[in-house]
């Protein structure tokens, strides 16, 4: 028998969860489209099966990424539509807000993979939906 | 405190924050300058204000990396500072020496100050951010050498670590890329390719690693976690920052005159430079949430993440904007370059700095750990103040920078520079604004020091 004080180990599912929140910033930061579908593909996959600690992970990740869709590109289609084109004024307040709202959510990420990598629950603030059971 | 020669640290720490002041009041009069062009003239010149800005914050930064380095040495290599009586002397020839210069620059004209000085022996003035006299030059070597020859001889002597070698590291090259200071050739090209040697491979290059360090020292002390689990982070965070910073030097070399290979080289390389503040987040996120203990001083433990994020925000995010050549070749010199500079010093090296005093000066005041709540209190109010009207100040003066772009660089019918300064004037306000709300948070920051002295230590929860 071990003795009390052994390391237990990393938590369960706490891989999974890690690579759920390095595809969401890989996501944002790298490959925008590629490395939400393989996102995608993870959990779907592992929804019915992965621990607690992975399926809180995931979900909010995969709704993150959906909100991070949605603000960056759709907020600023919508800015540029409502704006034009050919506006300076467009153009300030498109790229303040892009920057600032394309690093906060970086920045949220950030903070989860820490989570994740410390074998702890996150819930993304404003846009992350309650964590399962379990966490 | 573990050793008694730590507390050497303690004035270099006061004068740090009694010039940060000057740096902030010379930066509101410089802010109220771009929008009432005569206010102090011809008492204080925009071109002396801003001179007066930038060398006292390179100072106060530079007694904050000595104070760090006196703190950190001794516990780090576990023996005494091999002589506290030169570090207490190196401490007064540098505030004298940093104390007449900027008397120099505010009482005499620039040219007549150069003439005073002996310029035309060794010339070495006239250049943004290198304007301190020769002999101010020599001063800062000589107080350089003699510091590192006390901190280097108390890590040979004690014990070694990845932290107090690194820390090292990042301060001989320091002390070495400061020389070609030195170097003035006629040559415009040649003199600005080497002038970067300073400038960039400071702040991009040699003090990311020092900034590391302190960060690392704050982190194993509050956080109790595994030496073994920081040097891991550290070695890959400074690999990382060496990496891309010394070639990505190559973003200060498009369209100057030099070889037209450095808009490929600067652009990648610099495009990279987010990536080592990019971990030293994670890092820091990573380190508090494996924490093994709560450590009472939540105050500094709130600086160290704030570093991370700030620094991530303001050399990365707001350094990537505009770092790319056919991106750079519109935004140079202009208010976006402003935006980012301000974050990115304030983020990386003001708050680390802030950091290491907010975790040292309790333990050199005699507290066992932190200071009271009450005290701790108005210390976080400080940094919400100060790093929320510096967010403030950078989102201002970016919107300033893309209008200046637009109108001045852009368009198809470019404006006058100073016909443009008008129409931004708005955002200048706004920044002056957010500069007195940043004043009012480096004040709270000094009353933190005096609030709750007399009431009990803060405990860990």
């Amino acid at each position: 028998m071990p003795p009390s004080d052994a390391d237990p180990g990393p938590p369960e599912g706490q891989g999974l969860a890690v690579a759920a929140e390095t595809l969401y910033l890989v996501n944002l930061l790298l490959v925008p489209g590629v490395a939400f579908v393989i996102l995608l593909v993870l959990y779907f996959r592992h929804r019915a099966s992965a621990p607690a600690l992975a399926l809180g992970h995931l979900q909010q990740t995969v709704a993150a990424s959906l909100w991070a869709g949605l603000l960056l590109i759709l907020v600023n289609g919508l800015i540029l539509w409502l704006g034009g084109y050919d506006r300076a004024s467009t153009w300030m307040v498109l790229l303040l807000y892009f920057v600032s709202c394309h690093a906060a959510l970086v920045l949220l990420g950030v903070v989860g993979l820490a989570r994740a990598m410390a074998g702890k629950p996150y819930r993304y603030p404003l846009i992350g939906p309650r964590l399962p059971t379990g966490n | 405190m573990q050793y008694q020669s730590q507390a050497v640290a303690k004035p270099y720490f006061i004068a740090a924050i009694a010039l940060f002041v000057g740096q902030i009041l010379f930066g509101l009069i410089l802010g109220l300058q771009y929008v009432v062009g005569d206010f102090l003239f011809p008492e204080i010149p925009f071109n002396v204000a801003r001179m007066v800005h930038t060398n006292l914050l390179i100072v106060w930064l530079l007694f904050g990396f000595m104070g760090a380095a006196y703190y950190m040495i001794p516990e780090e290599s576990e023996t005494e500072l091999h002589s506290p009586k030169l570090a207490l002397l190196l401490f007064w020839v540098f505030l004298v020496a940093g104390a007449l210069t900027v008397v120099g620059y505010l009482a005499v004209p620039y040219a007549t100050l150069a003439k005073m000085t002996g310029n035309e022996l060794l010339p070495t003035m006239g250049r943004e951010f290198l304007e301190q006299p020769t002999i101010t030059k020599i001063g800062i070597v000589v107080v350089m050498l003699g510091f590192l020859y006390n901190v280097g001889m108390t890590v040979l002597k004690g014990r070694k670590t990845t932290v107090s070698v690194v820390l090292m590291i990042g301060l001989v090259l320091l002390a070495v890329l400061f020389l070609f200071a030195f170097y003035n050739p006629h040559n415009l090209v040649k003199d600005k390719f080497y002038w970067w040697w300073v400038v960039h491979l400071w702040v991009e290059g040699v003090w990311e690693l020092i900034m590391a360090s302190i960060l690392a020292f704050v982190l194993i002390k509050i956080t109790g976690v595994d030496r073994e689990v920081v040097d891991k982070w550290l070695y890959v965070i400074i690999a990382l920052a060496l990496i891309t910073g010394i070639i990505g030097t190559g973003h200060h070399y498009y369209y100057i005159g030099t070889p037209t290979y450095w808009l490929w080289w600067g652009s990648i390389f610099s495009a990279l430079e987010p990536i080592p503040f990019f971990m030293m987040t994670v890092f820091a996120f990573n380190m508090v949430n494996k924490r093994r203990r709560n450590h009472p001083n939540k105050a500094a433990t709130l600086w160290a993440l704030g570093t991370a994020v700030m620094a991530f925000l303001g050399a990365g995010v707001w350094g990537f904007m505009h770092t790319l050549a056919p991106v750079n070749f519109y935004t140079h010199g202009s208010q976006i370059t402003a935006a980012h500079g301000h974050l990115a010093f304030y983020g990386a090296y003001v708050m680390i700095v802030l950091t290491m005093i907010s975790y040292a000066m309790p333990l050199m005041r005699g507290r066992a750990a932190a200071n009271s709540n009450k005290s701790q209190v108005v210390e976080m109010w400080s940094f919400w103040l100060m790093t929320v009207s510096m967010v403030f100040i950078t989102l201002f003066l970016t919107g300033a920078g893309i209008l200046q772009v637009w109108l001045q660089r852009y368009s198809e019918d470019p404006q006058p520079f100073m016909v443009v300064q008008e129409k931004i004037a708005l955002f200048y306000w706004m920044r002056e604004v957010a500069g007195v709300i940043f004043l009012i948070g480096l004040l709270l920051y000094i009353a933190s020091f005096f609030v709750g002295r007399n009431e009990p230590e803060a405990v860990a929860k």
